[in-house]
């Protein structure tokens, strides 16, 4: 995917993304990251089609988004919200299902390929023994695993997560995170995520973007962007970086 | 699943109960083996008169409830909030006041009624709409906005008829509702409206459905929102204008039947708008019948009836939510 000076303003006034000009590379795990505020979701959402951008291009395949019908361009690109209600009286496969709408006409029954995608997602997500439960009654981590497997029915190439860790306790962060690599790995999806830990953006992806102020401060793989330098002038922070055997990078901040 | 089957067989039973005891009793009562008799022979005279005078009552009866019930339920769908009702939010007094408008001025267009009173509607939908909208459609505002559009829309039909008497409308038929004196030519009207607009919502199902999702999760998906949003919303003005017309307003129906039919058939649109619809048809015979037996010779119009349990009723919901 590329864009070319995209400027996105939601009230007119401050643009919240200023000029961005990046491509996302194909197979990849990208990460967006830097502080709050600084137009990460927006640009998130601006790949998603859910925000317009006010000037510039974006396109998938040499193709602007603004041309792709909405189930076609749902066949190229599925996108996980941070935040979602949770529907009352559903069962996890009925949600899964939702996510077979771009490959359906209006009162097309489930057909073999329908089922086989929404099993295939339901096992990859770890939610084949609780297909029937309902959605109301699963802890967070498992309500995250649910859109994900919803946005994987849709068998799309690109898979977007806006903060997939947020509201998570570290143990489903692991989880969440070892399963996106999986979907990247095994299954050669792109994914482009936001993440708000440094630490977790240098371990899971091949390509970060670093943003602050509707800018892209730098972007490339996660050595050459994540250093003191840039740590320093995106957050404010100064931080030392340590290499261990088993993770190899991380970050630690010092202070302020 | 069994629950599903056993409520279906439960309120069937209870609407075939019903109708024969409401086509049974009245001014003129009869056995039941004596009415089924009575129904096959012609010439009868007081089967003549049942049949041009309680079956046409008794049929608008059932189709205005199950097209409330499901303009209910579809508005509940589309605006995502479970207190939407047509006649508490307006809907069904913007329909009877265009209507009533109309035909005061240009009686000649009577045969149009219907497209008038769902223009008035659509109206009176479009503003709850658009009031509410930078709210994201909270419940309670809905409710409030809803309120005062209805409020507005029966306060002009009011001061309409006081200063235009003599403009030979039958107010009463418009303000409140009363089943009376239904003639064969209105339940020809709402049969084919009713139909029409009850269909089409059975094969909105699947759209409904999927508004449980946020807008920007069903777009992500590939699903036109706002398109799935106005048709849908098209459909309940459409249901609840042809209510509106034959049978005048009627609130609370919208509210009070699909809460119950979500508590015993679940919220799968697919089992739950049928559902409505014969749960709806049933309460509104019920409530009419009721009405005209109990204090007889004397009536309790059926909206009058479905307003002292649906006041309580949308109190209770109000204190859950």
């Amino acid at each position: 995917m590329e864009m070319k000076s995209i400027i996105v303003s939601h009230d007119n006034k401050t643009n919240h993304l200023d000029g961005v000009t990046t491509t996302i590379p194909k197979g990849e795990i990208t990460t967006i990251i830097g502080p709050n505020g600084c137009g990460k979701s927006t640009l998130l959402s601006v790949l998603s089609r859910n925000n317009m951008p006010k000037s510039g291009s974006a396109s998938l395949e040499n193709r602007d988004l603004v041309m792709y019908k909405p189930k076609e361009f749902a066949k190229k690109l599925a996108i996980v919200y941070q935040q979602n209600d949770v529907p009352k009286d559903l069962t996890i496969e009925k949600l899964v299902s939702f996510g077979r709408l771009p490959h359906k006409t209006m009162l097309q029954r489930n057909q073999e390929e329908d089922h086989q995608a929404i099993d295939w997602a339901l096992s990859v997500t770890n939610l084949v023994e609780k297909r029937h439960n309902d959605l109301e009654a699963l802890s967070g981590g498992e309500r995250q695993r649910v859109w994900i497997a919803m946005a994987l029915a849709q068998q799309s190439e690109i898979l977007c997560l806006d903060e997939p860790t947020t509201y998570l306790d570290i143990y489903y962060q692991i989880e969440l995170l070892e399963l996106v690599k999986s979907l990247n790995e095994e299954y050669g999806l792109t994914i482009v995520m936001v993440l708000h830990d440094i630490n977790q953006a240098i371990r899971y992806s091949d390509q970060i973007i670093m943003m602050k102020d509707g800018q892209i401060i730098a972007e490339g793989p996660p050595r050459e962007v994540i250093t003191k330098d840039v740590i320093k002038k995106v957050y404010g922070v100064n931080a030392i970086f340590k290499e261990d055997d088993e993770i190899g990078l991380y970050m630690m901040s010092l202070g302020i | 699943m069994t629950k599903r089957i056993v409520s279906y067989a439960v309120v069937a039973v209870l609407l075939i109960v019903t109708i024969v005891y409401s086509a049974t009793t009245g001014s003129i009562k009869m056995g039941f083996f004596e009415f089924l008799g009575a129904l096959f022979e012609p010439g009868n005279s007081q089967m003549e008169a049942i049949r041009d005078l309680r079956f046409p009552r008794m049929i608008v009866a059932l189709f205005a409830g199950a097209a409330l019930s499901v303009s209910g339920v579809l508005l509940q769908s589309v605006m995502r909030n479970p207190l939407a009702d047509a006649g508490i939010i307006g809907i069904s007094s913007g329909a009877a006041f265009v209507q009533l408008f109309i035909i005061s001025f240009f009686p000649a267009l009577f045969f149009m009624t219907p497209l008038f009173a769902f223009m008035g509607g659509a109206f009176a939908c479009f503003l709850v709409f658009a009031l509410s909208w930078r709210s994201g459609l909270s419940p309670l505002k809905l409710i409030l906005v809803g309120i005062a559009i209805n409020a507005m829309f029966t306060g002009l039909t009011e001061a309409f008829i006081s200063f235009g008497g003599s403009l030979n409308v039958s107010a009463s038929s418009v303000i409140g509702s009363n089943l009376t004196m239904r003639t064969w030519s209105d339940v020809s009207t709402i049969a084919t409206y009713g139909t029409i607009g009850l269909i089409l919502s059975f094969v909105l199902y699947s759209w409904c459905n999927l508004l449980v999702l946020q807008d920007k999760t069903a777009k992500s998906i590939g699903f036109h929102v706002t398109r799935a949003r106005l048709i849908i919303a098209a459909v309940a003005v459409l249901l609840a204008a042809i209510s509106v017309v034959v049978a005048g307003v009627i609130s609370f129906v919208g509210l009070l039947v699909p809460h119950i039919a979500r508590r015993l058939v679940g919220y799968d649109h697919k089992v739950l708008i049928p559902f409505t619809a014969l749960l709806g048809a049933l309460i509104i015979l019920l409530a009419d019948t009721i009405g005209r037996t109990i204090v007889s010779p004397l009536e309790i119009p059926a909206s009058t009836i479905m307003a002292i349990i649906g006041g309580p009723f949308l109190i209770f919901l109000l204190r859950k939510e």
